[in-house]
């Protein structure tokens, strides 16, 4: 017992490591001494002189040098015939000795042959009748679907071979507790069937143990041992391996258990899958002395053999159909968004699966484009919001005890004591909630009992005396995440992050394509006005909504438009290019610059009804100078003279898509001499660091000392203002010439 | 980058207060929070810009769209920013918001508009 059990579930005491040591050492394989419902010798290959005797050989076979001693001539021979095959194919063989059958059992072990007797009379016998049965029994086993069949139909086909008063399927978990899952009893017993075990009720000697030797039985539990003579291999000094002896004596420690559960007879058979114990087949008689024949127990052995090789593929079976529903579910899903790559939010919860029914949950949220959605039982949106990022800054984002966690959330373990989390790109997540799951863990006995007595030679282990059920509730807890939902989880998430990132870079190519549309190849040739135009791209690869245009009308005048789409990417772009051309319309009815935004926002109230845009025009006739301004809800446009910038602040109106309609007013100014003005976006004003009012103060400043010329003016406030990159930045400037 | 939205209420009245930026990539985190409050069909409501230290147009956008989903719902909804908060009111001021909501210089000012 190398690692004591302290990683039960529920919190079994870690006993005194002396306490521990002591059961490690003690010295099961070589006890010294066998039980009495049968007598071994020890013998030498070729001679079968004997080496090694029990107390009890002369009583039972009579005195003798050798085996010829104690067999007739015709058993001796098929003895040595058998001893040249393979000794399972001997097994048991039956024979005569002074009169009596014997049940004869051999093996191979410290380079002795160990021959084990034992009387036929006394044991009893399912007979031949179900032996008969076989392969009817073989049948059921291989036809059961599921761990649950399988475990009910050896149960069942064990106690009717070996007429045990009670037979358990007992499965342990990783931690070696153990679990009654199918049980066939008396019908006036109580059930032990779903009753727990601690993992130190079978220590791990005894476990390493049973990996090799697959059935153990104990006829009378209140047997006094028969002790070996000599008691050590006179030829090595050492006592007798008896790991394959099937009379071997057993623990104290254990007879002490089973004599606690008022067990007299009992036995066990292996269940091990591909080399490791999975569980045992526990069969328990209280009625008295109890010893099915090496036939029946041979039967009862191939049951639990065969079984064992059916269990990889029927529980796995049962396990393969969930992660099989779990992976045929992640790719509906995945189709799904495949489908609707627009509309991945909706293709998750709105379809059939959703995302919820991914895997087992109450519960499940996802946050896609800064977007909440909740379908299911879930908290509240803004515990979630809060929960799910918390969760996934601990690094280990899926939890079946969720306050364990995050000490805040105790109050929502009702719909979330499981929480199983993961990141979609930066910011966004899925998420799946599991209630609390008030679990009855049912022990075959208080796990928290003291185990240690006191003998004279120190403490020792001590097997539990209390076996009435007992149950302990482990509050806030749900059940846990299995690692196939787990990467269900990630690789849902992962497809997620991957298309919106091809997504964004479709439409970023297809925004810019767009963009490159609303700009201007070649501003227009209108006489008496210079004209230039400066449009920057952010760098952050998102289009941004800013659009100008220079629209010549049929009165000899032009109109300058600067106009900004609130948002960006391709959204925006579409919407802007929409309202470029709608503008564009409006102006060339050429009744001012405020009718065609009054016109423009009655666009944007029917057409586009929640988006919001700004917009200012100047429209200027070259030949007075007279420019009229109308300012929907824009920066103001700067007029540069020779006395000084302003801002023009009137003419102004709300910004495009506040209201169905607006009344827009116009400002008339003239521009004079080497008169400017400029339009721009708020790319080259807006700065997270510094307040607008400040970036204002230094625009004007900057449009006073520049040079002449609408070219000059641009560079010199893009230098002075060196907008930061990450929105767009468009400019307009004008002056005559 | 700071940014909290907290659902609280202001002179009792059920409150959104948005601290930090609100800009695109935090508008969506004001809907839900407007929207939730809304679903509580409160009798009037507030929006508290008092500690938004900047608002691009994506982040007015979206207060103009629960500008017009609390009139949708019928309930009554003002915007707090006071003069102090240049960066902010002067973003409202240029798109003139005060066309579709009201903006208020500070709490106390709800009290005298709203009544309890």
């Amino acid at each position: 017992m190398t690692s004591p059990p302290s990683s039960a579930p529920t919190g079994v005491p870690a006993l005194g490591d002396e306490a521990l040591q002591r059961c490690a050492d003690e010295p099961i394989a070589v006890p010294g001494a066998i039980q009495p419902h049968g007598a071994l010798l020890a013998v030498t290959e070729p001679e079968l002189a004997v080496v090694v005797a029990s107390a009890n050989a002369a009583e039972l076979l009579g005195e003798g040098d050798d085996l010829s001693a104690v067999l007739g001539d015709a058993d001796l021979t098929r003895l040595r015939a058998g001893l040249a095959g393979d000794l399972a194919e001997l097994n048991p063989l039956r024979v005569t000795v002074r009169g009596a059958e014997f049940d004869l059992v051999v093996s191979r072990a410290d380079g002795l042959l160990l021959t084990e007797w034992e009387p036929v009379e006394g044991a009893e016998e399912a007979g031949a009748a179900w032996h008969r049965r076989l392969p009817a029994v073989l049948q059921r086993l291989s036809a059961t679907t599921g761990l649950a069949g399988l475990a009910d139909t050896l149960a069942r086909d064990v106690r009717t071979l070996t007429g045990f008063d009670r037979v358990m399927v007992y499965r342990f978990d990783p931690e070696w507790n153990g679990e009654v899952v199918a049980e066939a009893r008396r019908a006036d017993l109580a059930p032990f069937l779903g009753l727990r075990y601690p993992a130190s009720d079978i220590p791990a000697q005894a476990r390493a143990l049973y990996t090799t030797n697959w059935l153990r039985l104990i006829p009378d539990a209140t047997y006094r041992p028969v002790p070996l003579r000599p008691a050590t291999d006179p030829r090595t000094g050492r006592p007798l391996d008896l790991s394959g002896a099937a009379l071997r004596s057993v623990s104290p420690v254990h007879l002490e258990y089973l004599a606690n559960m008022g067990v007299i007879s009992s036995m066990s058979v292996s269940l091990i899958d591909r080399g490791r114990l999975w569980g045992l087949i526990a069969c328990h008689h209280y009625a008295g002395p109890h010893r099915p024949s090496v036939a029946d127990r041979t039967a009862a052995e191939f049951l639990g053999r065969t079984a064992s090789l059916l269990l990889h593929t029927t529980v796995e079976a049962g396990e393969r159909d969930d992660v099989v529903g779990v992976a045929e579910r992640q790719a509906a899903l995945v189709a799904a968004l495949g489908r609707t790559p627009r509309a991945p939010a909706q293709a998750l919860t709105e379809g059939s699966p959703t995302v919820l029914d991914l895997l087992p949950a109450g519960g499940a949220a996802l946050r896609l484009d800064g977007r909440l959605h909740l379908i299911g039982t879930t908290p509240p949106a803004d515990r979630v919001a809060a929960l799910v990022p918390a969760l996934l800054a601990t690094g280990a984002p899926a939890t079946d005890a969720l306050a364990q966690v995050l000490p805040g959330a105790a109050d929502v373990a009702a719909t979330a004591s499981g929480l199983l989390a993961v990141e979609v790109g930066a910011g966004d997540f899925l998420a799946w909630f599991r209630p609390e799951t008030v679990r009855e863990v049912t022990w075959g006995g208080d796990p928290h009992t003291s185990k240690t007595v006191d003998t004279g030679a120190g403490p020792r282990l001590s097997p539990r005396r209390s076996f009435a059920a007992w149950s302990e509730t482990v509050r806030g807890t749900a059940p846990p995440w299995r690692p196939h939902e787990i990467a269900a989880a990630r690789a849902l998430a992962g497809h997620l992050t991957e298309s919106a990132l091809q997504r964004a870079g479709e439409d970023n190519r297809l925004a810019a394509a767009l963009q490159r549309t609303l700009l201007l190849e070649q501003l227009p040739e209108v006489p008496g006005l210079e004209l230039a135009a400066r449009y920057r791209p952010s760098t952050a690869d998102v289009v941004g909504g800013d659009w100008y245009d220079l629209v010549p009308l049929p009165s000899g005048r032009i109109s300058i438009v600067l106009g900004d789409v609130a948002g960006h990417g391709l959204a925006a772009a579409a919407i802007t290019a929409q309202l470029r051309h709608a503008l564009r319309a409006h102006l060339l009815r050429d009744r001012g610059p405020a009718a065609a935004l009054q016109a423009l926002n009655e666009v944007i109230a029917a057409l586009l009804p929640g988006e919001l845009a700004t917009a200012v025009i100047a429209e200027v006739d070259p030949e007075t100078g007279d420019v009229a301004v109308t300012n929907a809800g824009h920066l103001p446009a700067l007029h540069v003279t020779a006395a000084g910038v302003s801002l023009l602040r009137e003419g102004r109106g709300p910004a495009l898509g506040l209201l169905d309609t607006v009344d827009y007013p116009e400002a008339r100014t003239r521009l004079v001499d080497a008169d400017r003005l400029l339009l721009y976006s708020d790319g080259l004003v807006e700065r997270r660091d510094v307040p607008l009012p400040d970036r204002l103060d230094t625009l004007r400043a900057a449009a006073g000392t520049a040079e002449a010329g609408p070219e000059a003016l641009l560079d010199a406030v893009l230098a002075a203002l060196d907008p930061p990159d990450a929105d767009d930045v468009t400019l307009v400037g004008l002056g005559r010439t | 980058m700071l940014f909290e939205i907290e659902r609280t209420t202001v002179l009792g009245r059920p409150a959104v207060r948005v601290r930090g930026e609100l800009d695109i990539a935090t508008a969506p985190r004001l809907a839900e929070a407007v929207d939730a409050q809304l679903a509580t069909s409160p009798s009037s409501m507030v929006i508290d810009l008092t500690e938004t230290t900047f608002m691009d147009s994506s982040g007015a956008r979206q207060l103009a769209r629960s500008a017009r989903a609390a009139t949708g719902s019928g309930v009554p909804l003002q915007v707090v920013c006071p003069q102090e908060n240049r960066p902010v009111r002067l973003v409202i001021d240029l798109l003139e918001l005060q066309a579709l909501v009201p903006v208020v210089e500070a709490a106390r000012g709800i009290d005298g508009v709203v009544g309890p």
